[in-house]
């Protein structure tokens, strides 16, 4: 029932439309949660328990509200008692079947006596076969929360940084004071509260509260230095004082997150009222005072019509004054402090009788708690601080802090409203003090006063611990008696604290019964670390706009407007192939293509100790490499596995071009970086990265050097002037600055030319329009792959694998072991004198139309399980018209044929050849 | 996040930077026997306390630096650059 | 094992407790620490725990003593992410691991104690022709090997994950990916605890809360140990700990080839179930699955770099969160409820280091890196054989301590992924 105008309310009662319930219409005011709307229509019952489907209504009133969890459009577990009703909006009670009011699996309440905790673990060991339909039964009786979409949401998640001096976490009276304090001692505040506005407690509160919240509101919105975020929350505290705080947008449906670097971390969310555990606590119209109290002073609504208050605070007693206001009947006041107490409620779907501990009962439709506190101390613990237990004041304390990390309010102890406001501002003063100036040592601030407030926890009845589990006072006694001894084998065993309220709401209660269960003392109980988020965070929030940056040479749009297939290669965008790959291979061997190799990684080695260099990381000699010329090098690791390979260019005077994979780009420049830096720094090598400075285009077949011959005046490219694995300078197309070399991964007379990347699309389009009489085509990875296969050249990664090592892969010749020093070289060695464990070999099909797809598996003969090797490349040759493969065996595997077995089971015959590759093996046609 | 203080750039965000192991030294490949190498390929020390080590600053100034960092903690007390 | 008919799970007696009010014996019990033991474990994990039982169960060797510094499973074992394959590369791999497997499908029946093992398929996403030919590589092995897997097709793997983006639009496409319908996932803690409850119940003696600050070794065997509530002495020392193997294998004079780094995972609220098997991907570094409560358990590879810390870092969880995105777009709404870490110790080949040390009589079930908890029971069941009978059984003969010096790695490390 919705009551007269109350003087901190947060409705507008001038803005009221409608919103569905379980597809009834309701209606709610502006500012109104789903819930507060909800219970003014009279509603008490909003969801179902996980195990039992008990009927569950308000109990705290907040975003930990166990029993207030509702889908929201496409959105499930949306705290009902936090999130702001919108116009609209279609709301529904989760896990209900068929219905909120009629719920059928709450039969379950009938065989409670036999699902006692970890019941599962007991039966439903046999027989095996029915295991999956148990599993079924299972997730249809309790798979508690809401459903998620099949399709993308449309909400927008972003993140943003923030740089702060202090950021103060809570914005509660002390919050504010400490923030406002901050600010005028000249630091950059950040003020983040939880609620959709600030005040914490105080918005619910009397005359006087109310009074000095407007005051400390005023004083936070005069200062710009002080930002200001609501409905957000710091969720974690993570090394170095970096932050993680979530703010909810567009009226919660997406969220923002924020990472902030601070110098100062302001602790000051308040305390957490704590449920009272006796039998019947999860009745609907059981609730916390602060519910009451909010529910009254903050949504008008009027939660019952007779109460029974049970207070043992200052919190339990206003809500009772509070109650008298909106014309409830408090039938009585029951004392905690003087010993008084309550034993259960009862009822079926809501509060109906109140039975006191001396044995009589009231009659009662809202039975009010105010039994303690728990203290938030997660930030705090995330920072390393491991508060101690107070016997005196009921809850935890804070206790030594880092430097960075201070706390302030109620969460440090208990005082009057002045006394909060002046703690707040000391610590605020001190934090803008020690941030800046970090080196000055710090001031400690007095703390609060320590509060005494009596130890109730439990009735003398078993009652609900965790609502959201259905974990009774009565299942962590069971599981002390089953052995689950220490805090966090309780926990596993029974699931208390592991849902949604994150154990805010349980852990208090659950720490009592299980010390009590086990004859020690709370304190000595300890509780479970507190680990980040201290809120859930939506996976939307955390991984915010998608950010996979893609990488495409200047060429890239040239070949998908002329039908390129795109290949995803590591982060390059590139030409699988134009449409018929094994066209272009036959243009290249007998005409001329031209493929773009932008990506293949580029170094620029500049000074006098680029041989050094080369020698160290290469298996080969490079001392004597002359200018113009250009050598093929295999890298390895220092455990002898083949690292990368590529071709390396002495350009000009002390100038290099070292060219590596395209995917071992960025590892190889890092690896001969490390060498320079590490172990020589005395050399005089600098190394700079060209890969994307240059376009790179090979042009290769028959006609590469008529073409060439077109579009290159200054460098003489006959034959004699320009052999195979040379480099040469100069103009292509005009475009000065460009190199090119012949070398010869397809096979073919070729030259793989460099231009500046500007120029890139220009040259390939000079190119194209060059070559066209003489039958130029483009051609793209595939068909590359199916030449450089041709050739028996090897792909690191490919044809090689985390365990090859150089002797391995057929460069024996290569492999210079009488050089003083390569990286890997001790290895090689061992390898070359124990012989290497296995060998690269091309093989081909006895029958050249089967192509055995990569990754088949060479057995030890028909039939057999025993493993020899594998193909590692296979592809149908269009210039062989056969299949064609590349395979890592065993060194001493002598069987001939060689069994290959294909995946889908059958085994065909293969030859080893004696040399690599399949097609000229001489390799007279690039040498022309 | 971890903050290294890079000796050329200052403190910045761990993400800027590569994780590069415990600084060895490596034995002399001419005479170091299958078990020395082996143990600089393979072994480390794995202290759970101060170790020194090397990150690169891959986002930054591109340097190897020696970092002498606590284990549980993850507390900073030393960096300086490699090859020094 | 058979339990006496009092303590025996299963639905009958759970019928008559229920019905009489009495409560179920303890599942293990608190004993007197003594001071000499035939054999002592240190770290009571699902390791250390199922080498207690089997050495108990299949040996006849009672007289022994697990220890751990905290509570049973507060190590690796309580905060992995249950996943349960034998979907290895190499022949040595696969039939180790599937060893496993068999010993968990017949795990609840043996001791009594429903694991919850759920069998639902596990999917390994390929997004590059590289990983595809691994996986391909992986399938024929397995199949030479005799167990089920093989490459499926985005069409196929749309069909058992229908929330999964299958489509070419995505940044990364799916090409296909590796199909175990045998693998699943477990209750980990149940685990623990079954072994524990075995272990106990055949007299071996767990203790809870001692640490072990020290090995005594003398002429190259080993003694004893020292631990928080005194000294014990034995000749057999097992050390059967993740996280602190060094820590505990240093004490001993003996050296590890391993790297510990932290591993973080994290779950999520829960919803209605919508995944069955379990989704790994190997170029996106990230896996999950659904438990029968409906939350996602999530995870990655390991930290970038080696500590001890369990702390959760904000950009693990961010990085993560990304990937599953990228994976299954729909889910932008579900939120993480909880993020935690353990600790894995690396080794240079993805493989574990198990069996006797250069100290007679000390013996390491170490290096269990990402993949410890799935090998839990195979790992108990060869050391225990290993203990007895003190002869290296043909399973666990790869993984020897001497195989880092002698040049002979592992073929795991073949092909590096994100292996869960």
């Amino acid at each position: 029932m919705r009551l007269p105008r109350q003087r901190g309310e947060v409705i507008d009662r001038s803005d009221g439309f409608e919103f569905r319930w379980n597809g009834r219409a309701r209606s709610a005011f502006r500012g109104d949660t789903i819930i507060s709307a909800l219970a003014a229509a009279g509603e008490r019952v909003f969801s179902r328990s996980f195990k039992y489907h008990r009927r569950r209504g308000v109990v705290s009133a907040s975003a930990l509200d166990p029993g207030c969890l509702v889908q929201v459009g496409d959105e499930p577990n949306v705290r009902g008692a936090h999130r702001q009703v919108a116009p609209g909006m279609d709301v529904f009670a989760q896990n209900v079947w068929p219905s909120l009011d009629f719920d059928l699996r709450a039969g379950a309440r009938w065989l409670r006596r036999f699902l006692g905790p970890g019941f599962y673990y007991k039966t439903f060991m046999a027989p095996r076969a029915l295991w999956p339909w148990y599993q079924r039964l299972l997730r249809h009786m309790g798979t508690p929360g809401g459903t998620v979409p099949r399709e993308r949401s449309s909400a927008y998640f972003d993140k943003r940084y923030a740089h702060a001096d202090v950021v103060v976490a809570g914005a509660g009276p002390a919050g504010m004071a400490a923030a406002v304090a901050s600010a005028d001692r000249g630091a950059r505040v950040m003020l983040v509260e939880e609620e959709h506005a600030l005040g914490g407690h105080l918005r619910y509160g009397a005359g006087a509260h109310l009074a000095e919240l407007s005051r400390l509101r005023q004083e936070i919105a005069r200062r710009e230095e002080i930002e200001v975020v609501t409905d957000a929350v710091v969720f974690g505290r993570y090394d170095d004082n970096w932050l993680g705080i979530v703010e909810r947008r567009d009226g919660g449906g997406s969220e923002r997150l924020i990472k902030a670097r601070t110098s100062m971390l302001v602790v000051a969310p308040g305390l957490i009222e704590r449920p009272y555990v006796f039998d019947g606590n999860d009745l609907p119209g059981v609730m916390l005072a602060t519910a009451v109290r909010k529910l009254i002073r903050l949504y008008a609504v009027r939660p019952g019509e007779r109460a029974v208050v049970f207070s043992a605070n200052e919190e339990g007693d206003a809500a009772a004054a509070d109650l008298e206001d909106a014309g409830v009947e408090v039938v009585r006041v029951v004392d905690g402090r003087r010993g008084e107490g309550i034993r259960r409620a009862l009822g079926s779907s809501g509060v109906r009788e109140v039975e006191l501990d001396d044995g009589s009962r009231l009659r009662a439709d809202l039975l009010v708690t105010a039994t303690g506190w728990t203290a938030p101390t997660s930030l705090l613990n995330m920072a390393g601080c491991r508060p101690r237990y107070s016997p005196r004041a009921a809850r935890f304390l804070p206790d030594a802090l880092p430097r960075g990390v201070m706390a302030t309010g109620a969460l440090t102890g208990d005082g009057s409203l002045e006394e909060l406001v002046a703690h707040g501002h000391a610590v605020g003063e001190e934090a803008a003090r020690r941030a800046r100036e970090p080196d000055k040592d710090i001031v400690e601030i007095p703390a609060l006063g320590e509060p005494a407030h009596p130890e109730l926890f439990r009735s003398d009845t078993h009652g609900f611990v965790d609502f959201s589990e259905d974990v009774s006072s009565k299942d962590i006694e069971r599981a002390a008696d089953e052995g689950y001894t220490s805090m966090q084998l309780a926990k596993r065993f029974t699931t208390a604290t592991m849902g949604p309220a994150q154990g805010k709401l349980e852990l208090m209660n659950m720490a009592h019964v299980h010390a009590e269960s086990i004859g020690v003392s709370v304190a000595e109980v300890g509780t479970t670390t507190w680990r980040p988020p201290y809120v859930p965070v939506t996976l939307g929030a955390l991984a915010g706009r998608n950010f996979e940056p893609a990488r495409r040479s200047p060429i890239q749009v040239w070949h998908e407007d002329h039908g390129a297939v795109p290949l995803v290669a590591g982060q390059w965008i590139r030409p699988e192939h134009y449409g018929n790959p094994a066209e272009e291979v036959d243009n290249v061997r007998n005409r001329v293509g031209i493929i773009d190799v932008t990506p293949i990684g580029k170094l620029d080695l500049r000074g006098p100790d680029v041989p050094k260099l080369l020698n160290l990381v290469y298996v080969n000699k490079w001392s004597k490499l002359p200018i113009g010329s250009v050598r093929y090098g295999v890298m390895c690791a220092e455990d002898g596995v083949v690292l990368d390979d590529g071709v390396t260019g002495h350009i000009g005077e002390e100038h290099f071009i070292m060219s590596t994979t395209s995917s071992g780009a960025t590892g190889v420049w890092e690896w001969l970086e490390d060498w320079l830096q590490t172990e020589h720094p005395e050399w005089r090598v600098l190394v700079t990265p060209v890969t994307s400075a240059f376009a790179s285009i090979n042009v290769a077949g028959p006609k590469a050097r008529e073409l060439m011959q077109r579009l290159v005046d200054d460098v003489d490219l006959s034959p004699d002037a320009f052999p195979y694995m040379r480099v040469r300078r100069g103009r292509i197309a005009g475009v000065a600055h460009s190199f090119m070399w012949r070398i010869g991964f397809t096979g073919e007379l070729s030259y793989e030319i460099h231009v500046p990347a500007a120029y890139g699309l220009y040259v390939w389009e000079a190119l194209m329009e060059h070559g066209r009489d003489l039958g130029i085509r483009p051609f793209g990875v595939e068909a590359q792959r199916i030449m450089r296969l041709e050739k028996g050249h090897f792909i690191v990664g490919q044809d090689t694998d985390g365990l090859t090592q150089a002797g391995s892969v057929g460069i024996g010749n290569l492999i210079k072991l009488d050089k003083p020093d390569f990286a890997g070289k001790p290895e090689l060695v061992w390898q070359a004198d124990r012989g290497a464990r296995q060998r690269l070999v091309a093989v081909q099909t006895l029958d050249g139309a089967i192509v055995p797809p990569e990754a088949s598996q060479i057995v030890k003969g028909a039939g057999s399980r025993h493993i020899l090797g594998r193909i590692t490349s296979s592809r149908l040759s269009p210039t062989l018209g056969r299949s064609i493969c590349l395979a890592l065996v065993d060194s001493d595997a002598t069987e001939d044929p060689l069994t290959i077995r294909l995946p889908d089971g059958r085994e065909v015959t293969a030859r080893a050849l004696d040399q690599l590759a399949h097609f000229d093996p001489k390799g007279e046609r690039l040498r022309g | 996040m971890l903050l290294i203080p890079c000796v050329h750039c200052g403190e910045r965000n761990a993400s800027e930077f590569r994780y590069a192991g415990e600084a060895g030294r490596r034995p002399d490949p001419t005479s170091a026997s299958p078990d020395v190498w082996r143990h600089y390929l393979y072994g480390s020390g794995n202290p759970a306390g101060w170790v020194t080590e090397r990150w690169y600053h891959r986002a930054g100034c591109r340097r190897f630096l020696v970092v002498e960092r606590h284990t549980v903690t993850n507390t900073i007390r030393v960096v300086r650059p490699a090859g020094a | 094992m058979r339990f006496p008919r009092r303590a025996r799970f299963s639905a009958l007696n759970l019928f008559r407790k229920g019905l009489t009010g009495e409560s179920w014996p303890p599942s293990w019990t608190q004993h007197e620490i003594r001071p000499t033991y035939d054999v002592v474990i240190i770290g009571g994990g699902v390791h250390g725990l199922a080498t207690a039982y089997y050495l108990a169960h299949n040996h006849g060797v009672r007289n022994v003593a697990v220890l751990d510094k905290s509570y049973i499973g507060s190590g690796g074992s309580g905060r992995n992410t249950t996943i349960i394959r034998s979907n290895y590369l190499t022949p040595e791999g696969i039939r180790f691991y599937q060893r496993s497997v068999e010993l968990y499908q017949a795990l609840a029946s043996e001791l009594n104690f429903n694991v919850m093992f759920a069998q639902r398929g596990h999917i390994t996403l390929a997004h590059n022709d590289s990983s595809l030919r691994t996986m391909r590589w992986r399938a024929e092995v397995n199949k030479l090997e005799g167990v089920h897997s093989d490459v499926i097709d985005p069409q196929q793997i749309g069909e058992l994950a229908p929330y999964l983006d299958v489509s070419r639009e995505a940044r990364y496409p799916i090409l296909g990916a590796l199909y175990h319908p045998p693998g699943g996932i477990i209750r980990h803690d149940a685990v623990v605890w079954g072994y524990a409850r075995g272990a106990d119940a055949l007299g071996v003696h767990i203790h809870q809360e001692t640490e072990v600050q020290g090995i005594d070794v003398r002429d190259g065997r080993v003694r004893g140990v020292v631990t928080s509530a005194g000294r014990i002495a034995a000749p057999v020392v097992v050390n059967c700990t993740a996280g602190w193997c060094t820590l505990i294998s240093d004490m001993a004079g003996v050296s590890l080839p391993v790297s510990t780094f932290p591993l973080q995972a994290a779950v999520s609220e829960p919803v209605k179930f919508f995944l069955h098997p379990v989704v790994v991907s190997g170029s996106l570094h990230c896996y999950v699955s659904q438990t029968d409560r409906g939350e996602l358990v999530f995870g990655a590879a390991v930290d970038p770099f080696a500590s001890y810390s369990t702390r959760g870092s904000l950009e693990f969880i961010e990085g993560l969160s990304g990937h599953i995105l990228q994976l299954m777009p729909s889910l932008a709404h579900m939120r993480v409820l909880r993020q935690w870490a353990g600790l894995c110790d690396m080794t240079p080949d993805y493989s574990p280091i198990m069996g006797p040390t250069p100290v007679e009589g000390f013996y390491v079930d170490v290096g269990w890196g990402t993949y410890g908890f799935k090998a839990g029971p195979v790992a108990g069941e060869t050391m225990a054989e290993l203990i007895a009978t003190k002869k290296t059984p043909e399973l666990i003969a790869s993984f020897g301590y001497e195989r880092f010096a002698d040049g002979r790695l592992v073929g795991e490390k073949g092909a590096a992924a994100v292996g869960h």
